[in-house]
């Protein structure tokens, strides 16, 4: 009897002490667990996402700017995205009522905010104090392409980027400046030698890969995830300019050997001209951009452009092109409405569409439409007296932003390619006369129009 | 150390033999034409060395002298002084490590300050106006007319760029002393034509720097800046913004020197750009005159190009009686010691701050001609009999405004004028300061008006028994000595 006793005490002991043991540890989890989690969630450590480093970042970013009194506002696509897409949860949200972290917790290297230079009224003390904050920066700069101008001059560099580091997140600061032709403009992103190339994924970033330029835009504030930012009033309008934001610089070096060896026209003449084709290239520009029509400079203005900076004095016209499948109908209202009539139409929209405005003093607009093959581009040609059709080829290319005539404007970014198509490789020598039938390395004979459709393909006012 | 080249002793004036005197130097103060001397000092100590050989003749230098001395050197930490640790202190170290000459700049004990608090300028207008410093390689200069920039009620440093011409370091440590921008420019051309070419390319690039900006001051390093210079500005600048009769606002009055100019709120209109010290409208300049800028190789000066009528077409500049500048510039391309000493020193500079201008829309087109008919008819007209260049053609009065007329046969016809300009020992070298053949000037704290018959439509205010005043010019005498350097 007193055997089986034994064992059922034993057992008895093992099970009340596993039990007991048991329940420590629950007791244990469940204390432990209410230290840590305020009795919001269960989910293990974090605060629906408001501990991320991401956010932390952000927010101390912004607690830095706004006690410096550096103005600047959120450009991140990621985040703009989202914002746009949860435009209406933003609205309604209020300070401090967030029980969730929609945005800046999104997993990411960088978060991107911009800031206007002149804007800026300390920047001396700015790196101490970041620093300080335990941001780890880096400072890009270089030279003000403001100053190369068709003169030689040179100043203290500026600043075009800052990239401050917090834990495993970046802010990447992206310094605009502003520049003739109403647009703000940031540089490129380049690593100097000494530069650690692995401070941060710079492979990632949003912005830097090539300089940009943007319209000014204008801000509003909003509170997003607890934290109040700045951004574009018009989130749609910015986003859409990001991936067509490229910017080239003049030329200026060449520009000025060039005038080295051919001596630059400064005749009234020549003056006069320039001066009445920068008014109708302005005018062009600005009725283009109100009817939304996307165009570039082309043949001898981009000529100007690419070889010396300006309007060719004894070109006779400004010349642009345009995608036929950006082409509207009202193009040609639009700019009789300006004071500049139609001087004559060639071809029609599905083959070697050509327009031509009749500007002040005997200047030309010439509009070349140009169509998309597979692997090349061309835009077409028509003689008046013949109905022949003449077919110029160009290599693919795409558009980018530049400086010309104090505008910001488009031109072929493979602008050399597009040139010596047009041009030949002898382009830069100065051609006064230029035949545009026979000239260009590019013109292919095309056929002729029947003389059926003449009253349509040739229209002359 | 201090060495004589060929020629030391012409222009040794007295201050700098003072100085080296001071020094300890004895052959330096006496030293004669074509001596050889040189000399190794202290600042504050001992004579280390000199040596000093005359020249026998007028036509022959002085033997070479050889001079051999020991220089003892201080360590470093007694060499720096031990400013209080600020950006300012910074800034001045940098400074005083390569430069010196500047004065209490780098004096260990008491420096002098290098950043100024001036006044705000309530309502500023010109708050957001770029200014551009045309500088070349004068840094002494460039220090004095920063320091008085830099003091002006109203300024914005930030909006300050100084642009100089030729990669020079020391103007550059000058900004760099001041915080400000500085951007150095390849010179380009010859003599005045790469004076032109610089202003060019600075006012260009003063424009792509801002390219908000509506107007730039254009200002020199050898300017003082008055207190009230951009209050002067902020209050008349709207004229240049409303009034497309204007070329230019200029802080200069041509003819305002001690004795003929006395009304800090006073100003006038003229048909001349005197420059010193103005304010360029960019639809101007990108407009009219960038694309024509004279080429490098005219050898022009830019200010008697953009004075040409090509340029100016017929438009004036709002000018104050009162200078808002003083040149003080005696060494320079177009300047001499002489030249300053006639038409420079005794200019009337305003150092009164704040200062109300009076009336300022007056001067737009057409009020400003209803003033100018109030004017000549409360003047008195002048005793014609009397000789215009005495004191007494003006009686002794006070705070009266008299009219004269002078003989102008025509438009350009400024015999007359010159003669009185001549003799009143005002600016003589062309005609400054008349608008439609009127000259207005102060004599005696009297305003003295001046018309020229019958050029002149105010002609009409000439009572009939008054002749006009004329003056011939003396007589060319065979080798009589030149007129000095036009500017």
């Amino acid at each position: 009897m007193s055997r089986i006793n034994k064992n059922v005490i034993l057992a008895l002991l093992t099970l009340t002490s596993s039990a007991f043991l048991l329940f420590q540890l629950y007791y244990y989890k469940h204390y432990l667990s209410a230290k840590n989690g305020a009795g919001l969630s269960k989910s293990k450590g974090s605060r629906n996402g408001f501990d991320s480093t991401q956010w932390r970042a952000v927010k101390k970013f912004i607690m830095l700017t706004s006690s410096q009194n550096v103005p600047v506002f959120l450009i991140d696509p990621l985040i703009l995205e989202l914002i746009n897409k949860d435009f209406e949860q933003v609205k309604n949200t209020s300070h401090g009522s967030t029980s969730e972290c929609k945005f800046f917790c999104v997993p990411r290297d960088f978060t991107a905010f911009a800031l206007r230079y002149h804007l800026w009224k300390n920047e001396e003390g700015w790196f101490r104090i970041a620093e300080n904050m335990g941001f780890q920066c880096l400072k890009i700069k270089s030279k003000d392409p403001r100053l190369d101008g068709i003169d030689s001059l040179s100043g203290t560099e500026i600043p075009l980027h800052y990239v401050c580091r917090l834990a495993n997140h970046a802010i990447h600061l992206v310094v605009f400046h502003e520049r003739n032709g109403n647009y703000l403009w940031h540089g490129h992103l380049r690593l100097k030698g000494h530069m650690d190339r692995k401070f941060v994924p710079f492979r990632k970033l949003q912005f830097g890969r090539y300089p940009g330029a943007f319209d000014r835009p204008e801000l509003k504030q909003i509170t997003v995830d607890g934290l109040e930012v700045f951004i574009p009033k018009d989130p749609v309008h910015f986003l859409e300019e990001i991936p067509h934001s490229r910017f080239i610089e003049c030329r200026y070096k060449e520009a000025r050997a060039f005038f080295q060896q051919y001596l630059d026209d400064n005749t009234v003449e020549a003056m006069a001209f320039r001066k009445n084709a920068k008014e109708l290239l302005q005018l062009a520009a600005k009725t283009l951009k109100k009817l939304g029509v996307r165009f570039w400079l082309s043949s001898g203005t981009c000529l100007g452009w690419y070889r010396q900076c300006n309007i060719i004095p004894y070109s006779k016209d400004v010349d642009l092109g345009i995608f036929i499948q950006d082409y509207k109908s009202d193009i040609i209202s639009a700019f009789q409405d300006v004071g500049l009539p139609l001087k004559h139409k060639f071809g029609k929209v599905e083959d070697s569409l050509e327009l031509s405005f009749q500007g002040k003093d005997d200047i030309k607009l010439d509009i070349f439409f140009f169509y998309e093959e597979t692997d090349h581009m061309w835009n077409g040609g028509t003689q008046a007296k013949t109905g022949k059709k003449f077919k110029y080829l160009f290599p693919k290319f795409t558009l980018c932003w530049t400086e010309f005539v104090d505008m910001k404007i488009h031109v072929p970014c493979e602008t050399i390619e597009y040139l010596e198509a047009n041009y030949g490789k002898s382009w830069k020598i100065p051609v006064k006369t230029w035949d545009w039938k026979r000239s260009p390395p590019n013109v292919r004979p095309n056929g002729i129009w029947p003389i059926s459709e003449w009253d349509e393909v040739i229209q002359l006012y | 150390s201090l060495v004589s080249q060929d020629e030391g002793s012409f222009h040794l004036k007295d201050t700098a033999k003072a100085l080296l005197r001071s020094l300890g130097s004895q052959a330096g103060p006496a030293l004669g034409w074509r001596d050889t001397w040189a000399f190794v000092g202290c600042k504050g100590g001992p004579v280390l060395g000199e040596k000093h050989s005359r020249s026998p003749a007028l036509s022959s230098w002085g033997d070479p002298v050889l001079l051999k001395t020991d220089v003892p050197l201080s360590s470093a930490e007694e060499a720096e002084c031990h400013w209080a640790d600020t950006e300012l202190n910074r800034r001045r170290r940098r400074f005083c490590s390569k430069v010196e000459g500047y004065g209490s700049v780098c004096s260990c004990k008491d420096p002098t300050p290098i950043e100024f608090s001036p006044d705000p300028l309530p309502d500023n207008k010109v708050l957001n106006v770029p200014v551009a410093v045309i500088a070349g390689n004068r840094p002494n200069y460039l220090y004095r007319m920063l320091r008085s920039l830099l003091s002006a009620q109203g300024v914005s440093p930030q909006m300050i760029t100084v642009f100089i011409d030729g990669y020079y370091e020391e103007p550059m440590d000058v900004v760099a002393l001041f915080g400000l921008r500085g951007i150095q420019h390849t010179p380009i051309s010859i003599k005045n034509a790469r004076v032109s070419q610089h202003y060019k390319a600075s006012l260009t690039a003063t424009f792509n720097l801002f390219p908000e900006a509506r107007f730039a001051v254009v200002l020199e390093e050898d300017l003082d800046i008055a207190v009230d210079f951009f209050s002067f500005l902020s209050q008349s600048i709207h004229l240049l913004e409303e009034d497309d009769s204007l070329y230019c606002i200029s802080a200069w009055n041509d003819q305002g020197y001690e004795h003929t100019a006395e009304d800090p709120a006073l100003l006038y209109r003229v048909e001349t750009m005197p420059g010193l010290g103005w304010v360029l409208r960019k639809s101007l300049y990108k407009e009219e005159l960038e694309p024509k800028w004279p080429t490098p190789e005219k050898l022009w000066d830019w200010d008697m190009w953009m004075r040409m009528p090509e340029q100016r077409r017929g438009r004036e500049c709002i000018i104050p009686d009162v200078s808002r500048s003083y040149h003080f510039g005696i060494v320079g391309l177009n300047m001499n010691g002489y030249f300053h000493e006639a038409y420079f020193k005794k200019h009337k500079f305003n150092t009164v701050p704040g200062v109300q201008l009076r009336n300022v829309d007056s001067l737009k087109k057409e009020a400003y001609e209803v003033e100018i008919h109030r004017l000549l008819s409360e003047a008195e007209v002048l005793d014609h009999s009397k000789n215009p260049c005495e004191d007494s053609f003006l009686p002794d009065t006070e705070g009266h405004t008299y009219v004269a007329f002078i003989r102008m046969e025509k438009d350009d016809d400024f015999t007359t004028w010159t003669q009185l300009a001549k003799c009143l020992h005002i600016w003589d070298l062309d005609v400054r300061g008349n608008h439609q053949g009127l000259w207005r000037l102060f004599r005696k704290k009297n305003h003295f008006l001046v018309v020229g018959v019958p050029a002149s439509p105010y002609s009409v205010k000439k009572p009939p028994s008054i002749t006009p005043i004329f003056l011939e010019p003396p007589p060319k005498e065979e080798g009589a000595p030149g007129a000095a350097e036009q500017t």
